[in-house]
């Protein structure tokens, strides 16, 4: 019962981070914003808070939140650690629909955010098609060779992306390397709403399989003895996961290693069970991914690092730690 | 034993790339029944396993479970009928041993059910005490023994509350103190519930010892199937293994050796 207690604190803790993420965040940064400003209605205050960054925390909120969910499900349906959008590819077909079309629209209609979402969203799709093909082919059980077919995926995508840059001219390829760069930078609540349903509603999906999710951990032959349908649920979970993920790419660029560490520092705090696991990324992923971005736009003040070299930053080295720890327990 | 049938296998095969693994083989199990399965590697002891537990579907021929086709059951209804011990028991070690023997409770769960329900609470208890493995259910799988992470695996199978129990290998790997303690476990089991068991083995003695009949399997196919007195014979365990066998009865139990000297 104790360890119950201790996993429903945990997440009650996060919780509260999250709320504290969500207060602090459109307060600080180059000009630093006060309660009593905003609920008087002071002008440029109330402009900074609910034009820009307000709707830059809950974008941050949502895209980290689902980003830490997508990376923890990836993680347990290839039941690998090293698991997470980026390496399976996923996002770099997100990455290369969205590249794809900021080229074809040129710089006029294809650049207006909902081509770039629906085309991100196609790419996403489009690597999960043939990551489910793969899962439902006859080497379907074989979780490493989908890893590996996934990383496959992510370096062609980079190959194609790199491509499409180089037919490119140079405004393209100036807007599409700024957009690699992966960002929170909006204005107003369009991207906000647009995000919103697709990742609350594959969060709270993803949720739903918490059970079939603590199954696969154990091994594919016995969660499918327990009556796990492996082939169709990989097809499910790998579906909704990379709707999550194309929806959060098309808004924010492709955020890196948000997926990696987050559910591995949970994990390795609150256990394996994902009926705590899930709440607990979806709260402590965006509450990581929000700092990590107050931390981008304060650090070189009035400039503003991209969130996107802030995690890959930090998630580089905490990848190679990953690696050899893993050698090091095998 | 003729009680009703569990499970019922009419001409199965199994084929990868048209090359015959396994049959044909015809089996009725009966409510209660043990059967061992005995034969060399490669023999396809594992894969008639797997066959019977929906893990691989057949080639040709058909698995019943009490009266429906394996073809018209859905997996999780089969869990509930069926449940598998896997001999590859490298999994899990993150988890309490409560939490794993827990993860037996899928095929009863509803989607909507969050949470642990008083079924689910009783059907752990039940399979921890009936193992033995109550004082366990604090510590995680890692820290224990191969013997009592075999235990555990069987408690998470009972927890399942499937009639048919199909073990694959349960005393491979173990000490002869963890040897015997499964042995005792399932001669209790077979015992004291109605749980029909299929247990494929290297073990010749473990065989005779807990199986109401054994089968012997060589190529894929069925040698003999019958009560172990007529199976575990000096004769038929050396066409079996093409090896040779002294068979000695000890009180009511017979013990196969190899023959070294011969």
């Amino acid at each position: 019962m104790s360890s119950v207690d201790r996993r429903l604190q945990g997440v009650l803790l996060l919780l509260g981070v999250w709320i504290a993420a969500l207060l602090i965040y459109p307060m600080v940064g180059s000009q630093v914003l006060s309660w009593r400003d905003l609920f008087t209605g002071e002008t440029t205050t109330a402009v900074i808070f609910w034009k820009l960054r307000l709707p830059r925390a809950l974008l941050g909120l949502l895209a980290g939140g689902s980003l830490a969910v997508s990376g923890l499900t990836l993680q347990t349906l290839f039941r690998n650690p090293l698991a997470e959008p980026y390496t399976l590819g996923v996002a770099s077909g997100a990455a290369l629909g969205a590249v794809l079309a900021l080229l074809l629209g040129g710089s006029g209609v294809g650049t207006s955010f909902p081509t770039v979402g629906l085309s991100s969203l196609l790419g996403a799709l489009a690597v999960a098609a043939i990551l489910v093909a793969l899962s439902s082919s006859r080497f379907g059980g074989d979780s490493s060779t989908l890893l590996l077919a996934g990383i496959a995926i992510s370096l062609s995508c980079s190959a194609l992306i790199l491509f499409v840059q180089f037919l490119a001219d140079f405004t393209q390829t100036f807007r599409m390397v700024r957009w690699m760069m992966g960002g929170l930078a909006v204005v107003g609540f369009r991207e906000v709403l647009w995000v919103s349903p697709i990742a609350i509603s594959g969060v709270a999906i993803l949720f739903g399989y918490r059970r079939e999710l603590d199954l696969l951990l154990a091994s594919d032959e016995l969660a499918s003895s327990r009556g796990l349908d492996l082939i169709r649920f990989r097809c499910v979970a790998l579906g909704v996961t990379s709707i999550v993920i194309g929806g959060i790419v098309a808004v924010a660029g492709p955020i890196g290693f948000v997926g990696l560490i987050v559910p591995h520092i949970l994990r390795r705090w609150l256990g394996h069970a994902h009926l705590y696991l899930i709440p607990a990324c979806a709260l402590g992923g965006g509450a990581f991914l929000t700092m990590c971005d107050l931390a981008a736009r304060t650090i070189l003040a009035p400039a503003e690092l991209p969130v996107g070299i802030l995690t890959a930053l930090l998630g580089g080295p905490f990848f190679v730690w990953l690696l050899l720890r893993r050698r090091v327990v095998h | 034993m003729t009680g009703p049938v569990a499970i019922r296998a009419r001409r199965v095969f199994w084929e990868v790339d048209g090359r015959r693994i396994v049959g044909p083989i015809d089996l009725a199990l009966s409510r209660g029944e043990c059967l061992a399965i005995v034969g060399p590697n490669g023999a396809g002891k594992s894969t008639l396993l797997r066959l019977l537990a929906k893990l691989i579907e057949p080639t040709s021929g058909t698995l019943v479970s009490g009266e429906d086709d394996y073809s018209q059951i859905s997996r999780r209804d089969l869990a509930r009928r069926v449940a598998f011990v896997p001999q590859n028991r490298a999994h899990g070690s993150d988890f309490t041993v409560r939490q794993w023997v827990l993860l037996g409770r899928f095929p009863h769960a509803s989607r909507w059910q969050i949470g642990v329900v008083p079924d689910d609470v009783r059907a752990v208890d039940e399979a921890l005490t009936m193992t033995g493995a109550l004082d366990l259910q604090d510590r995680h799988l890692g820290e224990l023994s191969g013997g009592e992470q075999q235990v555990v695996h069987i408690a998470a199978a009972l927890a399942q509350e499937a009639k048919v129990l199909l073990l694959d290998e349960p005393t491979t790997h173990l000490d002869p103190q963890h040897q015997r303690q499964i042995t005792s476990l399932l001669m209790r089991l077979r015992s004291e519930t109605e749980c029909s068991m299929v247990i494929a083995t290297h073990d010749l003695n473990f065989a005779a010892q807990l199986g109401d009949r054994v089968m012997a399997l060589r190529d894929g196919r069925e040698m003999i199937c019958d009560v172990p007195d007529r199976v575990i014979s000096a004769d038929l365990l050396g066409r079996l293994f093409e090896t040779p066998f002294t068979v000695t009865r000890q009180g009511k139990r017979l013990v196969a050796l190899v023959d070294y000297d011969s």
